[in-house]
């Protein structure tokens, strides 16, 4: 039993964190609002020679092979500076799945990075409005009972508007052309799932993390009634719950993705656990946030938006706190005599 | 990171739950804040010495195992799972206890500890008076040093356990002329002494959980002084430290009451709204967080950390889960949720359980102040 990270899980988490200091400043991120173009494509190159897109992939497939717990800690710091581009969909959803998928897929896949296109954009009822489809060579799309491969240029689509500027998102009208399959379906739809949980679960704590350290800093420099605003017990009992909310749902995350690591069997309870925990975060740290920041955060100016606006939108997508309680629930109730403190681990 | 338990860990499970199985009273106690029922719990506690069971993490020579902080959440695992009686000694095995091992003489660890073990002394807590409350450094409770002993004068309240306990321990001004957190020193003093009169106070549930005590000129050796004179703030610190945290309140109580309430809402969901679902969800989903957390904490001391103001934040978490749980349980039960007397869905027991929640909050330091130190030391806000 040792809940420590490994050197090496924190490494590639170490170079995300400082590469996107540098790179990933709200106002680069405003930037790409103004142009309407969100997905910065230097920026993605640079991710991609760092390693991080192929970060996940098997040695053999010119990768370095970290682990879902590693993965997890990376994806974290994406959410902290709110990335725009979606390094977490594609290591998370597509390479981490790549493994489950049927060779006929995999294979229309590994043709489409071949054309130079390395990101893949994922549809599922939890999540039906894609990302990025004008940067992507294909769609991997999840139905009822099947899924699906598609290249971008046999789907017809039309744009949605995000309330996030930095997600730019399409309705899908028609495909053409695809390749289709209901092989295991069951396996790699919950594995879907439970990976679209968990990355939304990562992303939302480092903005829930973001959020705290925007208005903790805001709340030492403005000044009212001759003191800093977070010399009174009003503001910081605020964030101090906002702190609290933090601290126990990160260690969920790191849980869900060890789960991953390990096949076990209660993987996707503990992939909903580490959404819902996380989302919940979330939710008290914009609303506490924005309360700290008073008239200021309720401007475009402040960049607290930025953050606030992607936490929005990723509690919604991947199944939102009422999803992964449903989920929750049904299985607790499902295995009735498995609960209590023998079956954390 | 490896979260699963190794093979020696889960053989050492197997041992705590075969001596449990045969160990723990079939019938359960009296209340332990009784007379009587003191006395059965401290019988317990002498039982639990006799399995040396008393405090895993000890050294062998004061009464324990030598084992680390896993094990000891193991034990706890264990010890909630079969039921077993409430710790009447929680103020010494898991307060004063670490706080000696960090600051106390070979002399005092050797005394004290073996003591507490046997439940020869069980212990309550000595800190707050009518007028130092949230407000500790405000004590006014004086120890004069003259020669080789202490005279104290002056009133603790809301002593935990202090109605039937042996020995109390908490901060009195050493330095009269001192102010506010300097000139407080950490003592330890035996309620036999001549000068003590402890005036028992019922609580919320009618019983007396904690009293007042009075000094009138009692005479307490040098030697029970804990630490330097004067440093009793510091010590004090790390003793709530210890009550806020993994020791007092370790994740398997809540894990447990989480899995009870799960249970009564599945036999009773017909009477019950979609929103009690929700809350229980919350009540599994949160008391799990707890303990991966506590995991997670207990991890970082193994590998040479040290949990310092990160504390409040686990207490404010337990504490507010804890009143939460009780409060859904009281909704599923209805009407039933006044019998005070109950058998019926425990009812008996979620009511005093749902009592004792209030206290959560309160006790350990208030959660208001939890927060005023996350804000200050964590967050980097002005005082």
């Amino acid at each position: 039993m040792n809940f420590n990270f490994t050197d090496e899980q924190l490494q590639f988490k170490n170079t995300v964190q400082s590469f996107l200091v540098d790179e990933c400043s709200p106002d680069s991120i405003r930037d790409g609002w103004a142009a309407k173009k969100p997905f910065n494509h230097d920026r993605w190159n640079k991710i991609a020679d760092l390693g991080v897109l192929s970060s996940n992939l098997p040695e053999k497939d010119g990768g370095f092979g970290i682990d879902q717990v590693a993965l997890s800690l990376m994806i974290e710091e994406m959410g902290y500076a709110a990335l725009p581009e979606p390094v977490a969909e594609q290591i998370f959803l597509i390479n981490d799945l790549m493994p489950l998928l049927p060779d006929s897929i995999k294979g229309e896949i590994k043709n489409t990075y071949k054309t130079g296109s390395n990101f893949i954009s994922v549809v599922h009822p939890l999540s039906p409005n894609p990302l990025f489809l004008n940067d992507a060579g294909g769609l991997l799309l999840f139905n009822e009972d099947s899924y699906q491969f598609a290249l971008i240029e046999d789907i017809d689509f039309i744009p949605l508007v995000s309330n996030d500027p930095s997600r730019e998102l399409s309705k899908i009208n028609s495909i053409q052309k695809s390749v289709s399959s209901s092989e295991e379906f069951e396996k790699i739809n919950s594995a879907v799932v439970a990976r679209g949980a968990l990355m939304t679960g990562c992303l939302l704590i480092g903005l829930a993390q973001k959020m705290l350290d925007l208005s903790s800093l805001y709340a030492l420099d403005r000044t009212q009634f001759g003191k800093p605003i977070g010399s009174f017990q009003a503001i910081k009992h605020m964030l101090a719950d906002v702190a609290v909310k933090i601290e126990f749902a990160r260690p969920t995350i790191f849980r869900a993705a060890h789960s991953l690591l390990e096949n076990n069997p209660k993987s996707a309870l503990h992939c909903a656990h580490a959404k819902y925990m996380s989302a919940k975060a979330a939710e008290l740290a914009c609303k506490n946030s924005i309360q700290a920041h008073g008239a200021m955060g309720y401007t475009w100016e402040m960049d607290l938006h930025i953050f606030m606006r992607k936490a929005w939108s990723l509690m919604a997508c991947w199944g939102n706190e009422d999803k992964q309680q449903d989920i929750i629930y049904k299985t607790l109730t499902s295995s009735e005599e498995e609960l209590g403190v023998l079956y954390t681990f | 990171m490896k979260i699963n338990f190794t093979e020696e860990q889960n053989i050492f499970r197997e041992e705590v739950r075969s001596w449990l199985e045969v160990n723990v009273p079939k019938k359960s106690l009296l209340s332990l804040d009784t007379k009587e029922g003191f006395e059965q719990h401290r019988e317990w506690e002498k039982t639990l010495n006799s399995g040396n069971w008393s405090m895993v993490t000890w050294p062998k020579e004061y009464g324990g195992r030598g084992l680390d902080l896993i094990r000891w959440l193991i034990f706890e695992e264990e010890y909630y799972r079969a039921e077993a009686p409430t710790r009447v000694n929680q103020n010494g095995v898991f307060l004063l206890g670490p706080t000696l091992m960090e600051f106390g003489t070979h002399e005092q660890k050797s005394k004290f500890l073996n003591a507490m073990a046997t439940g020869d002394h069980i212990w309550s807590q000595g800190w707050s008076e009518p007028g130092a409350g949230s407000d500790m450094a405000a004590i006014r409770t004086t120890a004069v040093l003259e020669g080789d002993h202490y005279k104290i004068n002056g009133q603790k309240t809301w002593s935990s356990r202090a109605a039937y306990a042996d020995w109390t321990f908490g901060l009195f001004r050493t330095d009269l002329e001192s102010e506010r957190h300097r000139g407080l020193s950490f003592i330890l003093v035996s309620l036999d002494t001549p000068g003590v009169t402890v005036r028992p106070i019922p609580q919320l549930d009618g019983e007396p959980g904690f009293a007042e005590i009075y000094f009138d000129d009692v005479i307490v050796p040098r030697e029970n002084l804990l630490g330097e004179d004067g440093e009793g703030w510091k010590i004090a610190m790390a003793t709530a430290g210890f009550e806020r945290g993994l020791m007092l309140r370790s994740p398997a109580r809540f894990q447990q009451t989480a899995a009870k309430l799960l249970k009564l809402y599945y036999k009773n969901k017909d009477q019950c709204s979609p929103m009690l679902q929700s809350k229980v969800v919350e009540a599994w989903a949160e008391s799990e967080s707890y303990a991966l957390s506590i995991y997670h904490t207990a991890s970082k001391m193994l590998a040479g950390g040290s949990i310092g103001s990160e504390s409040s934040l686990g207490k404010i978490f337990w504490s507010e889960l804890d009143h939460m749980m009780h409060q859904t349980a009281l909704k599923i039960l209805g009407a039933s949720a006044e019998l005070a007397d109950s058998s019926e869905h425990d009812a008996a027991q979620w009511i005093k359980g749902f009592m004792f929640s209030y206290g959560g909050p309160i006790y350990a330091g208030t959660n208001e102040i939890q927060k005023n130190i996350i804000a200050e030391r964590l967050l980097g806000l002005p005082k």
